[in-house]
């Protein structure tokens, strides 16, 4: 990106719509403008309302009506879905998000703002030392989440060796309530935590060095240039890396397909793998869709932070 | 360099080796695992390392399935949608923040609506809605619902918002058509954007494997990812196998990341702080 179009971009306000602000000269209204116009976004929109919002119609309608797939006569039945899924290991799946998301935001927040300011030090070398972070974003999760299986296998797996090693007790850690959860965690945030790094090296970057460098000659120490100065000048960019790191814990799936199917017994069953479980394997469309909805709204709550966040002051750098 | 500076430098330099080796572990492990006999994965006692490498593990594992035609897929797939996804993108951006025309704002909040829904949260009715096209198990049941990216619109919209308005005005003064004022005058100043994104909406797609799943059923139409998933429920105690065929999938995307770097760091900024 040219340094010029970010200058320009900064003194642009962010607006929704059409209406030109002032200094916005008329492009040509004609009606070859308005046929390019409307071809230029006819894909987006259309593509956009027929495999997003027509599915979304169908997802919130099948909610509230009972029939299975091979059910021909859909009937009304109110809030029975949403019933039967908080009844039959929904409200588990619900609790099990919850954790696992809170878990993941804490981990890979962290880590990644750790490491951001390790990465931002003066030391000779440190800049280049971002590129490994990016590698677990990059590579496939089922190919990862086939060695994270194999480490957590009972016995041979490495976790297993150093257990043994260190003379505790083994455990078949995919076949245990707690320990499964933890594991899965654990992968996931290992998979993920780059991308916070990298964002928050870029977070940082935004503080300018002389602010910092002014408040060192005033003998601020490490911590309290953090406090007073980073932490402060870079809220709004933990506020995107939030919405961003808790979109991907919500939806958190791959991971579970691969180690644990979501068990045992539901331990690691989060929303989504629920409405793949339940759609796909068990074939109770009713269920699949309430918790389908119940993700949307999590999700759209999340979404809408975003938004404003966005809305509210044009641009990030 | 005084001795607490230096004890500082080295702590950062302690702390970062610390978390690169964290990241790497898992694939050293893959590798070593890939390149053993069965019997020393499972043998507890054995060293990390295999006594001699057997590299015709990957031979072994590739004729075991069809890897080739997994590949084939997965690349059909992430360069129609990514091609796709930029270039619709890129058209609806460049409207949006440039053009004027009837109900421009209802149709932008149409297309924002695309960033609202997750589709995670629409599994089931996508599968209903494809079954019901015809489109299950076909390359245009992967790729057409992929097409669109509310996210590529809305970053392209900032992007053409944020350039000079009077270069498109001169032209139009030369008397350039509307569609030459953006073929000429704006999409090759996009060209940075396209670059970040390309590479990161590319990763983005080839690792996809929830819509995949959710669209393929069959050996020969799935992806990489799900091939890999089957490829393990085939030979589930062959766990040096099922190592190479991770190593198999992973190279390529390491070499790619390895080169791309700069490209992906830039990608991944642009689509989640602007």
């Amino acid at each position: 990106m040219t340094s010029a179009a970010r200058t320009t971009r900064r003194a642009l306000p962010y607006r929704i719509g059409g209406r030109r602000g002032p200094g916005e000269a008329r492009t040509g209204g004609g009606r070859g403008t308005r046929t390019l116009a409307y071809a230029f976004v006819a894909p987006t929109v259309v593509l956009t309302v027929v495999f997003s919002l027509v599915p979304l119609g169908m997802l919130l309608w099948r909610s509230l009506h009972g029939g299975g797939v091979f059910d021909l006569e859909p009937r009304f039945v109110g809030l029975d879905n949403y019933t039967a899924m908080l009844a039959e290991g929904g409200g588990q799946a619900l609790g099990v998000t919850a954790v696992y998301t809170a878990g993941f935001v804490v981990l890979t927040m962290g880590a990644g703002l750790g490491l951001a300011l390790l990465l931002n030090s003066r030391a000779p070398g440190v800049a280049r030392l971002r590129a490994p972070f990016v590698v677990p974003l990059v590579v496939p999760v089922v190919a990862t989440a086939l060695i994270w299986a194999n480490m957590f296998a009972p016995r041979f797996g490495v976790v297993n060796r150093v257990l043994a090693a260190l003379g505790l007790p083994q455990a078949d850690i995919l076949s245990a309530p707690g320990p499964a959860l933890l594991a899965v965690l654990t992968f996931g945030a290992w998979q993920f935590f780059g991308q916070n790094v990298i964002l928050y090296v870029a977070a940082l970057k935004s503080v300018p060095r002389d602010v910092l460098d002014a408040a060192a000659v005033d003998g601020a120490g490490a911590w309290r240039r953090f406090r007073h100065v980073q932490w402060p000048l870079t809220r709004r960019h933990t506020l995107l890396i939030w919405v961003v790191t808790t979109l991907t814990g919500l939806q958190t799936f791959t991971q579970i397909y691969v180690l644990t199917q979501g068990g045992p017994d539901g331990a690691t069953s989060t929303a989504l793998y629920y409405v793949y479980d339940q759609g796909f394997v068990q074939f109770d469309t009713g269920r699949a869709n309430a918790m389908g909805v119940a993700l949307f709204l999590l999700s759209l709550l999340v979404t809408v932070v975003q938004l404003w966040l966005v809305g509210r002051s044009g641009r990030a750098r | 360099m005084p001795a607490s500076l230096l004890a500082r430098r080295a702590a950062v330099y302690v702390a970062l080796g610390l978390a690169v080796a964290i990241v790497a572990f898992p694939l050293v492990w893959m590798t070593l695992s890939a390149l053993k006999t069965n019997a020393e994965v499972i043998n507890p006692a054995a060293p990390p390392w295999p006594a001699a490498p057997r590299w015709s593990n990957i031979g072994r594992a590739l004729s075991q399935a069809p890897f080739g035609r997994w590949y084939l897929n997965t690349a059909v797939f992430g360069v129609a949608a990514t091609a796709g996804q930029l270039i619709t993108g890129l058209l609806a951006g460049y409207a949006f923040a440039l053009l004027d025309f009837p109900f421009k704002r209802t149709l932008f909040l149409l297309a924002l609506s695309g960033l609202m829904v997750p589709f995670s949260a629409i599994i089931v009715p996508m599968s209903e809605l494809l079954g019901a096209l015809g489109w299950l198990n076909t390359y245009q049941g992967l790729i057409v619902p992929n097409v669109a990216s509310a996210l590529g619109a809305f970053l392209f919209r900032q992007f053409f918002l944020g350039t000079p308005r009077e270069l498109g005005e001169a032209a139009r003064l030369d008397g350039a058509s509307e569609l030459r004022v953006f073929l000429r005058v704006y999409a090759p100043l996009a060209r940075p954007v396209i670059a970040a994104l390309a590479i990161i909406l590319f990763l983005q797609n080839w690792n996809n494997f929830l819509f995949p799943l959710i669209v393929v059923n069959t050996t020969d139409m799935a992806v990489l990812s799900q091939g890999l998933s089957v490829f393990r429920s085939q030979f589930t105690t062959d766990y040096n196998l099922i190592m190479a065929a991770s190593l198999i999938a992973v190279v390529p995307v390491l070499l790619l990341a390895v080169t791309a770097q700069r490209h992906i760091i830039e990608g991944i900024t642009l689509g989640a702080l602007d």
